[in-house]
């Protein structure tokens, strides 16, 4: 397999609530490897959003490195980071987190007018990217007049806006139902495959995750559990 | 992101809050209406006063006495009864520094100073004025032609300024002509009017002491207008004193050379330089008024202008308008705090959006650009309606206050003014505040946590 794309070593992150020390991440060392489809694994309060969102540079680790393409994102200005969520990375959410005055077309543009490209640009890209997810004649439509599964289309096509090497998608499944989550698994399985996008999946649903990820990691209190896969 | 990306995204959330944002805008209006309108008021005050001063045509425009003037024909009249010196100034002054007197050569070196356009001497001249029946002893002023439509010579009842200096003309006012003929007040223009004046004829002899005489003479002047109002009596030593005559400076400088108007004059040495007592200085340009009075002064000369009066109420009117800007200031306020509301409101209400644009790559400045983009639209509109706004209540109050002044026998005038650099200070102003008061939740916006942000509902 190719070289790492994401590597973390003795990574942490700890946070106070009130007079508590919670340890969110407590020494997760890994490795993502480019075009892989990795999934993390583990119950409600594991670490593994938390792990995700250090991945994303939303959050910067307590202690321990994390890389991306090589390059330590701890070290980061928080400018920087915005320039890594930007180009680098692409995130979908399990509540899809489209802006709800914004038609579909405008969501999936709206990443590219922070990249500073042209209005003409943008529009043309965004609704190529829906065309290619099936959304093609509901460019003009509101968060609000579309359903859960199209709704997370749009927001896969607006993770794809900035033509980003790795997806993160945290719980992307798990606001629909199982005919809709089956149909954006094989959007994400697609996209790893035909596109060679690394695809992050946090899931809680280790069958499902078993069924699209070359690799599972499962996360228990901070720490890696288990790995498993090729 | 681009500049005009930030601004479409700021009117996007504006147009989102339709009521919020014209309420807010609303406030900005009003209070850039307060400020606009005050300032506005204050200029219109001070136009009214500073302004009037303007079109006498005595702006700029110095008179100049010798210093000591009383102590300097003291001084000549000790020479002349002792040692009979002629020519020989000053000496034996009390004051120890000669004063300098207002004579042919002072006049030359005073046009000679740099910013100084003009020097005339105030000749205001004893004469009995004679036409048909009508007979007066009047005041005659010499009158440069510099004063064409300044002051009283902008508006002629009848005729016009005199064509030339050199020419036997006079104006008179319409007083003095409504004296002369009551009826056909017009009918005088043209007309021969006989001025009359004692000239002195010194007689010298070698036996006794130097002797006068004193005899009449008579000079003709066409009547070439009728000036409408009276030039008034302004400034010391009769710059322009009340005069029912005034005459071309030729005419005037003819009869200064012999006329007899005060002991002084009969005691005057006859080798001795012909001195006035006022001659009037009128500067390149107004604001170079005080530089000239100043080297008039180092001169040794008396330096008197309407500048010098008028400065003290434009110190009244800066005080003024700082009072007024002050009480503008406070309506200014109460919408900024409006403003700093609204924005902190719509953060609020879009935190997740937020969370969601910085989780797409959005940096802290794009967020931070959008949120001041929305502050500096507020101002640029609150700043437009409230220039509207105060346009329309300064004329409509304008128009109620002239109703009243009209009522009261007053001279309408504009009571506020509205010029164009007050237009657009206030828009400016309205933008810079605006910023200013939007800077803060822009700030704090900027800072949010996305992930907060993102789990914000």
């Amino acid at each position: 397999m190719a070289t790492g794309v994401v590597d973390c070593q003795d990574l942490r992150k700890h946070y106070r609530i009130g007079s508590t020390e919670v340890r969110a991440l407590d020494g997760v060392s890994m490795t993502v490897f480019e075009k892989e489809f990795v999934a993390l694994l583990g119950r409600s309060g594991s670490g593994k959003s938390t792990l995700l969102n250090l991945i994303a540079g939303l959050d910067h680790p307590t202690s321990g490195s994390l890389r991306i393409d090589g390059v330590d994102l701890a070290a980061m200005s928080a400018e920087e980071l915005s320039r890594h969520r930007q180009r680098n990375v692409g995130i979908i959410f399990q509540s899809f987190n489209l802006i709800s005055s914004m038609t579909a077309l405008e969501n999936v543009a709206l990443s590219m007018t922070f990249a500073g490209l042209s209005k003409r640009d943008r529009e043309i890209r965004a609704a190529h990217l829906l065309d290619s997810m099936g959304l093609a004649g509901r460019q003009s439509h509101r968060p609000t007049e579309l359903s859960g599964g199209e709704q997370q289309r749009v927001a896969i096509s607006r993770a794809l806006a900035n033509n980003p090497r790795v997806l993160l998608a945290d719980e992307p499944t798990g606001n629909l139902d199982s005919r809709t989550a089956t149909e954006i698994m094989e959007v994400l399985k697609d996209l790893n495959v035909r596109e060679g996008k690394t695809v992050i999946l946090v899931s809680h649903d280790a069958n499902l995750a078993a069924q699209y990820a070359h690799r599972t990691i499962e996360l228990m209190d901070g720490h890696i559990q288990r790995m498993a896969g090729s | 992101m681009k500049f005009t990306d930030a601004i479409d995204l700021s009117l996007r959330n504006l147009r989102q809050s339709r009521l919020r944002t014209s309420l807010t805008t609303l406030g900005v209006s009003i209070g850039i209406a307060s400020l606009a309108g005050m300032i506005s008021l204050g200029i219109g005050l001070e136009d009214q006063v500073v302004g009037r001063f303007k079109q006498s045509g005595l702006f700029g425009s110095i008179t100049v006495t010798s210093q000591g003037d009383l102590r300097g024909a003291l001084a000549q009249l000790g020479q002349r009864g002792g040692l009979r010196t002629p020519g020989a100034r000053g000496e034996g002054a009390p004051s120890g520094r000669a004063p300098v007197e207002l004579d042919g050569d002072a006049i030359q070196r005073i046009s000679a100073l740099q910013k100084v356009r003009e020097v005339t001497p105030n000749l205001r001249l004893p004469v009995g004025a004679t036409i048909g029946g009508f007979s007066s002893p009047v005041i005659a002023t010499g009158t440069p032609m510099s004063s064409k439509g300044e002051g009283a010579f902008q508006t002629f009842a009848y005729g016009e300024f005199f064509k030339d200096e050199s020419e036997s003309d006079c104006l008179l006012t319409l007083d003095m002509a409504t004296r002369i003929a009551e009826k056909d007040t017009g009918g005088l223009i043209g007309k021969m009017l006989t001025l009359s004046y004692a000239a002195s004829q010194r007689t010298r002899s070698d036996v006794v002491a130097d002797g006068f005489q004193v005899h009449r003479m008579e000079v003709q002047c066409r009547i070439a207008g009728i000036v409408e109002r009276n030039p008034g009596a302004i400034g010391p030593g009769g710059a322009l004193a009340l005069s029912g005559v005034m005459l071309t400076m030729g005419l005037a400088r003819a009869i200064d050379v012999d006329i007899v108007n005060d002991a002084q004059t009969l005691l005057r040495d006859p080798g001795s330089a012909k001195t006035y007592s006022a001659i009037t200085v009128k500067v390149k340009q107004s604001q170079y008024t005080q530089d000239v009075e100043d080297d008039l002064r180092r001169m040794g000369f008396q330096a008197f202008s309407i500048d010098d009066a008028l400065r003290g109420a434009k110190t009244a009117f800066i005080v003024l308008n700082i009072i007024n800007s002050l009480i503008g200031s406070i309506a200014l306020t109460v919408s900024l705090l409006g403003i700093v509301n609204t924005m902190v409101m719509s953060i609020l209400e879009r935190t997740r959006e937020i969370g969601i644009m910085k989780a797409i790559g959005a940096s802290d400045n794009d967020i931070r650009w959008i949120f001041l983009g929305e502050a500096s639209v507020i101002g640029l509109m609150g700043g437009l309606f409230g220039i509207a706004l105060s346009w329309v209540v300064g004329h409509v109050i304008n128009f109620g206050a002239n109703l009243y002044i009209q009522s009261q026998g007053g001279t309408p005038g504009t009571l506020f003014s509205l010029p164009l650099w007050l237009i657009g200070a206030a828009i400016a102003f309205s933008i810079l505040v605006s910023l200013g008061a939007g800077s803060l939740p822009a700030s704090r916006a900027a800072r949010l946590d996305p992930i907060q942000a993102l789990r914000h509902n």
